[in-house]
């Protein structure tokens, strides 16, 4: 026990009862107990917040696990060079968030930025980007994927070499081709490390913060106000911890519901044979 | 044989992949370049695009000096502190603790172990405010335990650890306590010189946790000296009149030691965390 004594000690004051406070106090109001924080969830801030919150994460969890699936189909062939290409793409995770945000806040300058730049030599014109409601929601997707997909990557990769050289040689004889063993052999095999990474991903994407508080502070018109910034506004600009805690019971409930359905359906067919057998 | 392409398409893909990570990398290398750009060049470089966007024409260090007389060098500079501190404390309480998990037997060893799973499994970030407001309460807040105390308790780093000493053969520890080998003497001599990949893994897991920290350090910190480097730049960033040059300087010395860390232990990681990620 006296080896144990240190990280658990350390592991309840920082984990486990920061997470029995949050739920304890969101049901505390003026020193008795209350759904006072609750009944204030039905403004329409947070009610916006979720929804914007859902639309974001709809969109860019299936989008991370796509191009992090593409990018280990592509970086699992033998190339030349392929362990630095992987590490290349995998760099900017360890990069702290806030500093990949200040650059691609740069980047994405209205008028004459650098990724306009880029798009005027193809022909497009330029755009508002953060200073849009239309767009702004979609630029922070763009840099919160920049900054993840390598990472998911690296799972998938692991997945991919963990599938038998056997199964797919087996399936070359017989005449299927590459696209042919991807879809039918390899993808069902790597499902396990898929639904790992879109738990993964669902649970970092909806806790999001740092993009929006650095370049959008929610905005504009509350086009990028996910609930993250919004409980943070509300303890600590409008100092009133109370309803953010009950906004934070709420958003880890929410996930913890997602991630639980996301489990059931990645747990399709090939599991259940798996199973029975 | 798995994926591998048809043959016709393997040097176009070559070339494809080997251009495509690098301009992956590209905000990046600006960042860099921005940093050695003499003040009033960096803001020009954020218009328009040609090679010299990545390549700056003049070279000053000019700017690193700014970082280090300035308050964001002090805050890099606590970034390391926070850093260091925590992979040092941190590495070795998960290490014990994975030794205490998987060497010994006792009642009430399961409920450990799923607490150590259910710590990395509650989402950091949603915990930083509430855990904010009780540092604060008990004054921590301002200060390097407070910065650094979240750190060193790490699930992931424990369960990591704890899967590499089920490997250790039972044999050996066995042999060590007939010798007469007190818990200590076989933890030290026999686990920890056989697990040296999955340290570093878990020392990297647990560096770049506290290196991307933003949240937490935000709402923890009042006092700008106290600040760490990642909300330091934040800070400067919505500043008017900020002086680019320093700004990029920092950001890239922000960007290096993580970017270093990682292509130096790049197999050591891959193996030891996705590796057992994967397994596990």
């Amino acid at each position: 026990m006296v080896f144990l004594a240190p990280a658990l000690l350390t592991l309840v004051l920082t984990r486990l009862a920061p997470a029995v406070d949050t739920f304890i106090a969101s049901l505390r109001d003026g020193g008795a107990w209350s759904l006072a924080n609750y009944a204030e969830l039905g403004a329409d801030t947070f009610r916006e917040a979720v929804v914007t919150t859902v639309v974001f994460n709809v969109i860019i969890n299936p989008a991370q696990v796509l191009v992090s699936y593409a990018l280990a189909v592509v970086l699992s062939q033998r190339l030349p060079a392929v362990g630095l290409w992987r590490t290349l793409i995998f760099l900017p995770m360890a990069v702290p968030p806030a500093v990949s945000t200040v650059v691609w806040g740069i980047w994405f300058r209205p008028g004459d930025g650098i990724v306009n730049s880029l798009l005027g030599v193809v022909g497009v014109p330029d755009q508002p980007f953060l200073t849009s409601p239309g767009q702004a929601l979609y630029v922070i997707m763009v840099i919160a994927s920049w900054i993840g997909v390598g990472y998911w990557m690296m799972f998938l990769i692991a997945g991919i070499k963990n599938v038998p050289a056997e199964m797919t040689e087996a399936a070359a004889i017989d005449g299927a081709g590459w696209w042919r063993r991807l879809v039918t052999i390899v993808t069902p095999m790597v499902r396990r490390q898929l639904s790992f990474v879109l738990v993964a991903a669902t649970v970092a994407n909806f806790l999001l913060f740092v993009p929006v508080q650095v370049l959008t502070r929610g905005g504009p018109a509350g086009s990028t106000n996910l609930v993250m910034y919004e409980a943070y506004t509300q303890a600590f600009v409008f100092n009133d911890p109370g309803p953010a805690f009950a906004q934070i019971t709420v958003l880890v409930a929410l996930v913890a519901v997602i991630v639980a359905l996301q489990f059931r359906l990645m747990r399709g067919p090939a599991e259940q044979v798996r199973h029975a057998s | 044989m798995r994926l591998d392409m048809p043959r016709w398409a393997r040097i176009p893909l070559a070339v494809l992949v080997a251009v495509g990570a690098i301009l992956w990398l590209a905000p990046l290398a600006w960042t860099v370049a921005s940093g050695l750009r003499p003040g009033n060049a960096v803001f020009r470089s954020f218009r328009g695009l040609n090679w010299r966007t990545f390549i700056p024409d003049a070279v000053t260090t000019e700017n690193v000096a700014a970082v280090a007389d300035g308050t964001l060098g002090r805050a890099i500079l606590n970034s390391l502190i926070v850093a260091g501190a925590t992979v040092v404390v941190g590495v070795l309480i998960s290490a014990m603790a994975a030794y205490g998990l998987t060497a010994f037997r006792f009642r009430g060893r399961g409920f450990v172990f799923a607490l150590v799973v259910l710590a990395f499994m509650v989402p950091f970030e949603a915990l930083a405010i509430p855990l904010a407001d009780s540092a604060r309460s008990v004054g921590l807040d301002n200060s390097y335990i407070g910065l650094i105390l979240p750190g060193v308790g790490n699930g992931l780093a424990i369960f990591l650890l704890r899967q590499f000493y089920l490997d250790v053969p039972a044999e050996l520890a066995e042999a060590a306590s007939i010798d007469g080998a007190g818990a200590w003497r076989i933890f030290q001599h026999v686990y920890l010189p056989l697990t040296g990949p999955a340290m570093v893994g878990a020392g990297i897991i647990i560096f770049v946790f506290q290196w991307q920290a933003y949240l937490l350090p935000l709402l923890l910190t009042t006092d700008p000296s106290m600040d760490v480097g990642a909300v330091a730049l934040a800070r400067l960033f919505g500043q008017y009149g900020v002086d680019w040059g320093m700004l990029f300087a920092g950001a890239a010395f922000l960007c290096l030691v993580p970017a270093i860390v990682l292509l130096v232990f790049q197999r050591t990681f891959t193996e030891s965390v996705v590796g057992s990620a994967v397994k596990g």
